[in-house]
């Protein structure tokens, strides 16, 4: 135990990182595809993927041209959903409009409304949206019926349809009505960019760990001076260990400067421990770095190993949560999602982070990365040993 | 016109030989829009709710049924004597319903009871339709419980267009489809291109008498006809197992398309040409192409949603266009009056590529 301890600790060992530091640092696409980029993409992404719906485009096609239509369209355009973008003569007009994505919704007022309205009849207004865009649809919809209910509440108490409530309820008994208050914890603002980015983190993480590993240790083979390290007196655990230390060391601090840059530029609260982040951040790139290491062990060039990569991150992207919500997948696609460690990353970043989760709650993510990590870190030493020896 | 004819035969038969190109030519689209149109999707439904019931009246219990019917959530169970978010930070429930002791009493009484819905908004989109949800269940709720009698004085006739189901496949399926048409294509003409400088094989291009032109429209025409051979596969997809169609007039799909293929090979051949090493021009691909589409085409969120600070990118990232003729083309079908320009700016972006790749060869070509 005391000779492996020293073997890991020894001088030889040090002499080995430093070399690894100093020929990182020297290849400048490698610094540079360290630093640059990973920081650079969680911004964009940050600021580019924003599911909010807002400030649709409405047009009105307005029949009954009356005061009681009018109140109508200016409660709709009032709240921050809809944008009143002009009105049409004919609902045809309107729906070449809707065609051509100029608008993204219709609000069409028959020409008897108002009339029927003061007699106390019920009135059918349309609303017309574009669905093509599943989740504006819905969220707009919600947004409609809600405007409405509201326009209906106010219509019976107050404005001009004071009388509206003694011509149309004269002789019902009035029953308690059920009024729902949403409350949004953590996120009262639903700030949507909080979500994204703390999901995308796992997924920089998991691709830049994969891509710089399998580069680096491919270059050597390429170079063919891994024979050279072979021929020096230290083990093949020490050359793999050394080797893939400094890459975790620069990619940690990538991931702690995505971690700053979220809190600065995106103001997400940090409600639980850093520390958990930051060691969830870092078993991530552990599973990259050894998913990228396994792939080299199969590869001869860097080219062909990149080739592969396109294999294996895209999927693991695509499933892992970090976009769009893993319950918006389809029920018999969520279970595979558990075998993603970029999706256990972002239950722990969005818990530790947004909700203040502790390691009460966040143990079995924490015990699944762990998992993925050993798992992944002991396939490639083993596959990389065998082809050393 | 013979010239261009073999180039491109030389650069088929070279990613024949090439059987992990070709793989991710031809497999990795299609694994790639099975699993994104699949998994990708904003719409939740059957979300974990808890109810914290203080009251025992007939009419709390209603509504909650009311709740426990709805398609949108499904009650887990959850003693009351624990706060509810203890329940969002173990992620066992995403929003809790909350109803106070004096609930019954007060809607026997003909008063308005409160309701809380207490949301978890960690994912602000998904709180907001679990929002949007709950609101319609109670709406519902309050029409059956005493309004039957008492009609709503307004009511809205909500018709939705182009997508009535609002299936969320119909509006990924086409933007995966771009995704993977604004990656592939030009990620194997880079490959090709700076292979050629990679391994020198670009001098012999120059000594031979093979134009300029000719070299690159022979590389173009073979990428283009994988391309051609990926969409169609792709296409193939999207109409037999996600149940699109074009709808209206093909012709401005169909035009889009081969001028998309131009575009994106002849972005391709730029970047290889500029970049003489196969490693760093796939970065440069990924990193370009994917990601500017990814981000900043329409392809997950509307465009109008990126601040206007970085918003104008989007008027040159060519995936965009594309998207919308695509999205047109097979939900709303408007046909050429709407999309034309669109057309226009792909034609004129991939020029602006073929432009700067052909320069960027003619310069080390030998003078006639």
């Amino acid at each position: 135990m005391k000779k492996k301890l020293q073997e890991l600790l020894g001088p030889r060992m040090r002499a080995l990182v430093r070399k690894e530091f100093q020929q990182i640092l020297r290849d400048r696409r490698l610094a540079m595809s360290l630093i640059v980029p990973p920081t650079l993409q969680l911004l964009l992404f940050g600021f580019a993927l924003n599911p909010t719906v807002a400030n649709l485009h409405l047009g009105v096609v307005d029949d009954s041209k009356t005061p009681e239509s009018r109140e109508l369209i200016s409660q709709m355009t009032e709240s921050k959903a809809f944008e009143a973008r002009g009105t049409y003569l004919s609902v045809g007009d309107l729906s070449k409009q809707l065609a051509n994505g100029e608008l993204d919704a219709g609000l069409v007022i028959p020409y008897d409304y108002a009339r029927d309205l003061r007699r106390g009849w019920p009135v059918t207004v349309q609303i017309l949206l574009n669905a093509m865009n599943s989740n504006t649809a819905t969220i707009a919809q919600g947004y409609a019926e809600g405007v409405i209910a509201t326009y209906n509440q106010n219509l019976s108490s107050q404005g001009i349809h004071a009388q509206f409530k003694e011509i149309a309820a004269p002789s019902v008994i009035w029953h308690g009505l059920v009024v729902l208050h949403p409350a949004y914890l953590y996120n009262p603002g639903l700030e949507p960019t909080w979500f994204i980015v703390s999901g995308i983190l796992g997924v920089l993480l998991i691709l830049n760990g994969s891509l710089i590993s399998a580069a680096a240790l491919v270059k050597e083979r390429e170079i063919g001076t891994l024979e050279q390290l072979l021929m020096s007196p230290a083990s093949t655990t020490q050359i793999i260990i050394a080797k893939l230390f400094p890459l975790f060391a620069l990619l940690c601090m990538m991931g702690l400067m995505a971690v700053v840059a979220m809190q600065v530029v995106f103001g997400i609260p940090f409600r639980g421990n850093v520390l958990l982040v930051l060691g969830a951040a870092a078993l991530c790139l552990l599973c990259g770095i050894s998913i990228g290491t396994f792939i080299a062990t199969f590869t001869k060039s860097a080219r062909q190993a990149q080739l592969t990569l396109f294999f294996v991150n895209p999927p693991l992207t695509s499933l892992s949560g970090a976009f769009t919500p893993v319950e918006a997948m389809p029920k018999w696609l969520q279970p595979v999602a558990q075998f993603n460690p970029i999706q256990h990353f972002g239950q722990i970043s969005r818990g530790a982070m947004i909700k203040g989760s502790d390691m009460a709650t966040l143990w079995p993510n924490f015990l699944a990365l762990l998992a993925f990590t050993m798992v992944l870190v002991l396939l490639s030493v083993w596959r990389f040993r065998k082809q050393l020896s | 016109m013979r010239r261009i004819l073999a180039q491109a035969r030389k650069e088929l038969t070279q990613l024949q030989r090439d059987r992990l190109a070709l793989a991710l030519a031809l497999l990795l689209p299609v694994v790639l829009l099975l699993l994104q149109t699949t998994a990708i999707s904003l719409t939740v439904s059957d979300l974990p709710i808890i109810v914290q019931n203080l009251d025992s009246s007939l009419a709390s219990q209603k509504l909650v049924d009311a709740f426990r019917n709805a398609l949108s959530f499904h009650i887990v169970p959850w003693p009351t004597d624990r706060q509810p978010e203890e329940a969002f930070t173990a992620n066992k429930a995403r929003a809790a319903l909350i109803i106070s002791e004096d609930f019954g009493r007060r809607i026997a009484r003909g008063e308005s009871a409160e309701v809380q819905l207490q949301i978890d908004g960690s994912d602000s989109n998904t709180a907001q339709i679990i929002s949007g949800d709950a609101a319609e269940i109670v709406r519902a709720f309050n029409a059956e419980r005493g309004n039957a009698t008492r009609p709503l004085p307004v009511t809205a006739a909500i018709r939705l267009w182009y997508n009535p189901s609002r299936s969320s496949q119909k509006f990924y399926g086409p933007g995966i489809f771009v995704m993977a048409m604004s990656l592939f294509p030009p990620l194997l003409a880079t490959l090709a291109m700076a292979k050629e400088g990679e391994q020198k094989t670009i001098l012999q291009v120059y000594v031979a008498n093979i134009s300029a032109h000719e070299f690159l429209l022979g590389k173009i025409l073979a990428f283009m006809v994988v391309g051609a051979g990926e969409a169609l596969i792709m296409l193939a997809i999207l109409f037999f197992s996600f149940g699109l169609r074009v709808v209206g007039d093909p012709t401005p799909f169909l035009i889009a398309t081969l001028l998309y293929l131009f575009c994106v090979t002849a972005f391709g051949n730029m970047i290889g040409a500029a970049v003489p090493s196969q490693v760093a021009a796939m970065q440069v691909i990924a990193l370009t192409g994917f990601l500017l589409v990814y981000m900043f085409s329409g392809l997950l969120f509307p465009i109008s949603n990126i601040p206007v600070s970085i918003r104008w990118l989007s008027n040159f990232v060519w995936g965009r266009y594309y998207i919308e003729v695509v999205r047109d083309a097979m939900l709303a079908g408007s046909g050429w009056s709407s999309v034309w320009w669109k057309v226009l700016m792909i034609a004129g972006i991939g020029s602006t590529f073929y432009f700067f790749a052909w320069r960027n060869l003619r310069r080390m070509q030998l003078k006639d």
